[in-house]
């Protein structure tokens, strides 16, 4: 079930995924490259007469060459050269005549720069000029000296390409400081050796300078959008690293590189350099807020809360409960004090997302949460906390129709709001709930819906977002419906895209790693190929020790070992109760009633169904129910009274045809037909001849389901009652054919020992 | 060892003779901190008679033929125009020449590198100006240096280049051989110092056998904080007749004050400012501040003083400004554990304890035994509760040698809210006998505290002898002396009524040695600083 949680990305700083301007130094600067942009611009104002195609193609060049990286000449011709051949030649003539001429030459461009901009369509106010307008400032503000360098460079920069040895130069190069303190630059060294030595790495095959705030901060942004919202489409860890690294070396102050940073490395598990990150980021930023407001409700002492809230939320996110719990109640007390109601809502709701985390039960504090948020008009955490209620009240078998309205109650707020993050939320939580009751329909339905919704927040990047968890969570429970309908090929599809999309070290591939074991065991199971089952029992208990559990149960009743089988089922009995997991119990019992039917214990099998029945009828869980009155129907023509069985199963069989799996409408027309064989046995001898044609009718449609499933055991089972009934009803060539194919399967299976089943 | 060094140093007119022609070889070579050093000791020893004087050695043919040529040089280079005199010192063949036109070369790049990080580009070029001469000069050094052509001077020249390129591996090795090489030049020794970076790679390297390689024996344990053993060579120094070297008395002092932490903050008086020092005892912050501010505008990336200005804005209740400075000192050297308690120590008063584990954890991590790290653990460990963690910090900060002798006294106490009286009293018994043997008067009032709770508990447990003992003593202390007097009542009252006092022998007491008690008293601390505060 989705979790409600995933304001991981909160940062007072960031609003959808944009770092704020910040206010430190210099942002912008003059460099080559910015002169080949500045030039192209001037030769694109001045042409006039050009195609429209080539004006187009320039027009949506211009804002990535203005905020992306530097680019060596060669690389910058090349990219306009697509663009527009006659474009680049005028561009490298203007370049290369200004850098083999003199410092004048240069100067004078600058000179008349803003004069082609004047008449032009580019305004004062449009990102070109704006840029434009940086560019001269920058310049001008440059003194003699520097202008001189600036041209030094320039020609350097428009020779680079003739003369290699020159440029080759740099990526060789150590950096040298200007210390004079010789003990102060040893210890240092030591310290930044690695980081040096990765970035010299990463100069060497791409001859790259340091980026400008202005780039840098395109860059965060950028990166920090897509690792929000596709993580598979932002740079590796390790290269995004050293990216940063490099930021942060030339300019320091960037705090915003050190969130990224943050983020980077809880991508890699890596809680050494995500909590330093953290807190030298917030220690950065709190400087940045200390100018001005100080202790108010925003700036400082705000970021402090903030900062403390942060600690906690990272310690949750590593699973150090007690040190998430500790770092709240900091976070609560500080913000107690300085009265930040809005802080104190989001303590209170990472406080009930905590105790639920540590298993323990929440709802009073959630009640509390919401009610408070309502209060504060802090629509996100108040329905936040209603899902998190509806999580809970499905679990304790609130009743069905006040779960939904609350959450379509919240649905009609979250699309006023336009919460995109909540209706995915709410729509996986909807097919969550569906899926537990046992309608397989409807919990398709909205998975599907989830699945086709167009995202309400904006594509930036051309990145939707698509890897939260509720789409996980759908994906997956799209990925069970199939495997139930035994559509393996699409089931194998899900799982692809699930791996693609959610790679096995990202927080969500838990999901999708249960779920794909949970298929592979079940249909090692229903193929009789108990000896795959075994290895994925051991994974299984890895994700989630429960399941394992219980699935190890099944493994040791499928083979016989019916002893420990039923230790272990006590032992997961008392598990459950305790944590009042109530599928499980039911689960539970059902297996424990099929041990007692292994030694034929079938009357004592009778008030654990009744109890499990109770239970799942109270809970609203339709398919265990389901399931349950098919046991009992089993139990009940076991001890002799199929009349009963007969009315049981045909009572659940439309449930069972319209929302269980393959193998329960199998099952569950099999039951059926043994029970018509059953009574006709028993009936008089006119209508015995039409009960066994029925009984012959039933086992033909079981038949299908199991060969789709190609459950070859049922099958085969199948065939020798066929067989018999063709042999009661005289039909020699049908009884042949049916026999024949029970030859085969036998042949072909192991000899189970059982001749006529005493299962379901 | 020590006898031999004492044999080595007996001829001090010998150290003296040496010194004296060390002296004017730096000179003609411009190295001047290295005269500074030579002359320094020099001045300690008795003066020669005037026939003892070393005669100025002899000039070779080739010394002759550069004699003109080195004397121009020489006086561009203490004008520091370099470029010139390296320039008259193209031809010259005689080592000092050599030697002088190549660390002329080095020093015009150095200061052409000074002057281009005034004027650079902006941040785009910051940290990318480098001195251009040094690639030339390691080419044309590491030929002379195969050839075996390099004197002592021109090795150590050598290992500089190397260094300031990093390699410095490489340095190493070239800086031993110069050492090797002139063993007098202090300044090789220096270079050196600053390589070595733990006692097992001072260890492994063969040093030449020469008195100067106490002085840097010494030098090196006061960097390595092994300060004991420097005290200890430092003081044999001194006896052998460098008593009244102001080099030594002065190396001393920063020994000691290692031994309190702050080290690394007297060494670089000279590039700190000794005026914001002056105003920050004077309570003077925010002069302080400006002056710090000022230091750094001259070297940003000056150890001490953003650590420094970072206390003074803690003083002025700045506390986001304190941040920021300490920050700032732990980007210029992440092992500023200084910088680090700092910031732990404000997060503190900001009423963060949890937040500010992790930087005192930090602190702690790069002093280990440093018992104040330890107690602001605990303290913090405390507000949260932690009452395990606290305690095992608390009595950690006791093992390794508690400096401000509160951790037991905070261990007695959190013992005692958690209702553990005999742990308590125990803690009691050692904090007094620690206050006790270290013989000088604290200015804690605490004694009282811990007596009063030592009376109550013996009384408790019927050790009447005890408390009555415990009782009287806290008569002598005035905050207490009531209390003292009550329990002395309540002590004969109870005699009177007959009852007998226990003689449960496995209570601890003041007045027992400890080794008979259960707890297990260590004082193994590899820094004992008890004998070392002065």
């Amino acid at each position: 079930m989705a979790s409600v949680h995933e304001s991981l990305y909160f940062n007072p700083m960031m609003t959808n995924g944009v770092v704020h301007a910040n206010i430190f130094g210099i942002k912008d600067w003059v460099t080559p490259y910015k002169i080949a942009v500045l030039v192209l611009l001037h030769e694109m104002s001045t042409t006039k007469p050009m195609a429209l195609l080539d004006r187009r193609r320039l027009n949506k060049l211009i804002l990535p060459l203005q905020q992306g990286p530097d680019l060596t000449l060669e690389q910058f011709l090349k990219i306009v050269e697509e663009c527009c051949l006659r474009m680049v030649n005028a561009v490298k003539l203007k370049l290369l005549l200004m850098a083999d001429g003199e410092l004048q030459d240069m100067e004078h461009f600058f000179t008349i720069l803003p004069n082609a901009f004047s008449d032009s369509e580019a305004f004062k106010t449009s990102v070109v000029g704006l840029f434009m307008r940086q560019m001269l400032l920058a310049y001008n503000k440059l003194s003699f000296s520097q202008v001189y360098k600036l041209y030094k460079s320039l020609q350097q920069y428009c020779h680079r390409d003739n003369q290699p040895e020159l440029s080759a130069l740099p990526a060789e190069d150590m950096e040298l400081t200007s210390n004079e303190d010789p003990s102060a630059d040893h210890i240092d060294k030591d310290e930044l050796d690695t980081a040096s030595l990765h970035q010299s790495e990463l100069r060497s095959d791409e001859t790259r300078g340091p980026l400008s705030q202005k780039q840098a901060e395109y860059f965060l942004a950028r990166q920090a959008y897509l690792l929000k919202n596709d993580e598979n489409k932002a740079m590796s860890p390790a290269k995004l690293q050293d990216e940063l690294n490099n930021i942060l070396k030339f300019n320091p102050d960037f705090a915003e590189a050190h969130y990224l940073s943050y983020l980077n490395s809880i991508r890699v598990q890596d809680i050494y350099i995500s909590t330093h990150s953290l807190l030298h980021y917030f220690d950065r930023l709190i400087l940045s807020g200390g100018e001005g407001k100080s202790n108010g409700d925003e700036g400082y002492g705000r970021s402090l809360r903030y900062a403390v809230l942060n600690l906690a939320t990272l310690h949750c996110r590593f699973g150090h409960y007690q040190q998430a719990d500790l770092a709240l109640q900091e976070a609560i007390r500080i913000a107690q004090e300085a009265n930040d109601h809005v802080c104190l809502q989001h303590c209170l709701s990472w406080l009930y997302t905590l105790e639920q985390l540590k298993g323990s039960d929440s709802v009073v504090l959630t009640e509390d949460s919401v009610k408070i948020a309502a209060h504060f008009c802090l629509p996100y955490l108040a329905s936040l906390g209603i899902q998190s209620l509806v999580k809970q009240g499905a679990k304790q078998g609130m009743p069905a129709n006040k779960l939904l309205d609350a959450l379509r109650g919240t649905d009609i707020m979250h699309w006023k709001q336009s919460l995109s993050e909540l209706i995915e939320i709410s729509l996986a939580q909807t097919t969550s709930i569906w899926r537990m009751y046992g309608k397989s329909t409807m919990a398709r339905q909205q998975a599907q819906l989830l699945l086709n919704m167009n995202s309400l927040e904006p594509v930036n990047f051309s990145v939707q977002q698509n890897n939260t968890e509720a789409f996980a969570v759908a994906l997956c429970h799209l990925a069970e419906l199939h495997a139930e309908q035994g559509l393996y090929a699409v089931v194998s599809d899900i799982m692809k895209h699930l791996k693609q999309q959610f790679p096995p070290h990202t927080q969500h591939a838990k999901l999708w790693m249960l779920c794909d074991l949970k298929i592979q065991f079940e249909k090692a199971m229903n193929d009789g190929k108990y000896h795959l089952a075994e290895p994925h029992v051991t994974a299984i208990s890895a994700l989630n020790s429960t399941e394992g559990l219980y699935r190890k149960a099944q493994l040791l009743k499928a083979l016989n070992q019916t002893s420990e089988a039923s230790k272990i089922l006590q032992q997961l009995q008392q598990q459950c109760e305790k944590s009042k997991n109530i599928e499980m119990t039911i689960r539970v019992m059902l297996a424990s009633a099929e041990l007692h039917w292994d030694s034929s214990g079938f009357a004592t099998a009778l008030p654990l169904l009744l109890q499990a029945l109770s239970l799942s009828r109270q809970h609203n869980l339709q398919s265990l129910t389901s399931e349950t009155l098919l046991h009992l129907a089993f139990t009940q023509l076991m001890l002799g009274i199929p009349e009963q069985a007969l009315v049981l199963v045909q009572d659940v069989l439309e449930s069972v045809l319209a929302h269980g799996s393959l193998i329960d409408k199998g099952r569950a027309l099999l039951l059926a037909a043994r029970c018509q064989m059953a009574l006709a046995g028993a009936a008089a001898q006119e209508h015995r001849l039409t009960a066994l044609e029925q009984a012959v009718h039933t086992l033909d449609e079981a038949v299908v389901y199991f060969s789709q499933l190609d459950c070859k055991e049922r099958m085969r089972d199948i065939h020798y009652l066929q067989a018999r009934l063709h042999h009661t009803l005289g039909n020699i060539a049908q009884r042949n054919k049916c026999s024949m194919l029970f030859r085969l399967l036998d042949q072909e299976l192991p000899s189970s020992g059982m001749t006529v089943v005493s299962h379901l | 060892m020590a006898a031999m060094r004492s044999s080595e140093f007996g001829d001090l007119v010998q150290i003296k003779k040496q010194l004296i022609s060390i002296i004017a070889q730096c000179k003609e070579r411009g190295l001047v901190h290295s005269v500074k050093w030579a002359s320094e000791l020099s001045v300690s020893l008795d003066a020669l008679p005037l026939n003892e004087i070393p005669a100025a050695p002899e000039l070779t043919e080739e010394d002759a033929r550069d004699l003109d040529a080195l004397c121009l040089a020489k006086s561009h280079f203490e004008l520091k125009e370099y470029d010139r005199a390296a320039y008259f010192l193209r031809g010259c063949r005689s080592q000092k020449a050599y030697f002088l036109y190549m660390y002329s070369r080095y020093l015009s790049g150095e200061k052409k590198k000074d002057d281009e990080t005034v004027d650079s580009l902006g941040p785009l070029e910051k940290g990318q100006v480098r001195n251009e001469a040094l690639r030339e000069l390691r080419v044309e050094l590491s030929k002379k240096h195969s050839a075996g052509e390099l004197d002592g001077f021109g090795l150590y020249l050598y290992g500089v280049v190397l260094r300031k390129l990093d390699l410095l591996k490489e340095a190493v090795e070239i800086f031993v051989a110069a050492t090797h090489a002139l063993p007098l030049h202090w300044g090789s020794w220096l270079e050196l110092c600053n390589l070595i970076t733990n006692i097992e790679m001072l260890k492994s390297l063969s040093l030449p056998e020469c008195w100067v390689r106490d002085f840097f024996m010494a030098h090196m344990f006061t960097e390595l904080q092994m300060i004991k053993e420097a005290l200890q060579k430092y003081q044999s120094l001194m006896e052998a007749g460098f008593a009244k070297s102001t080099y030594i008395i002065s190396q001393i002092a920063v020994a000691y004050h290692n031994i309190r932490g702050e080290g690394y903050l007297q060494k670089r008086v000279f590039c700190c400012p000794l005026t914001g020092n002056y105003y920050s005892l004077r309570s003077q912050h925010e002069k302080a501040a400006l002056y710090f501010q000022r230091a750094l505008k001259l070297n940003p990336r000056c150890l001490g003083a953003w650590t420094l200005m970072g206390h003074e804005y803690m003083e002025m209740k700045n506390t986001s400004a304190a941040i920021q400075a300490y920050r700032h000192a732990i980007e210029v050297n992440k092992r500023d554990y200084r910088a680090w308690y700092g910031l732990g120590q404000t997060y503190e008063i900001l009423k963060m304890p949890f937040y500010s584990l992790y930087y005192y954890r930090k602190a702690h991590h790069l002093r280990p035994n440093d018992s104040r790290m330890l107690v602001a653990l605990g303290e913090c460990y405390e507000k949260l509760s932690q009452q395990v963690e606290a305690k095992k910090c608390y009595w950690r900060a006791y093992s390794v040698g508690d400096v401000e002798r509160m951790a037991l006294l905070k261990l007695a106490k959190l013992h005692e809210q958690l209702n553990e009286s005999d742990d308590a009293a125990q803690c009691y018994i050692i904090y007094i006998q620690d206050i006790f043997s270290c013989g000088e008067q604290l200015e804690h009032a605490e004694v009282s505290t811990a007596l009063r709770y030592l009376g109550q508990y013996y009384f408790k447990n019927k050790l009447y002898d005890e408390a009555s003992l415990c009782a009287q003593r806290c008569c002598d202390y005035n905050d207490a002396r009531e209390e003292g007097k009550a329990l002395l009542r309540q002590i004969s009252a109870v005699r009177e009524q007959g009852e007998p006092s226990s003689t449960d022998l496995s209570l601890p007491s003041v007045f027992n040695p400890l080794i008979n008690t259960t707890t297990p008293v260590r004082r193994a601390s590899p820094l004992d600083l008890s004998s070392g505060t002065p």
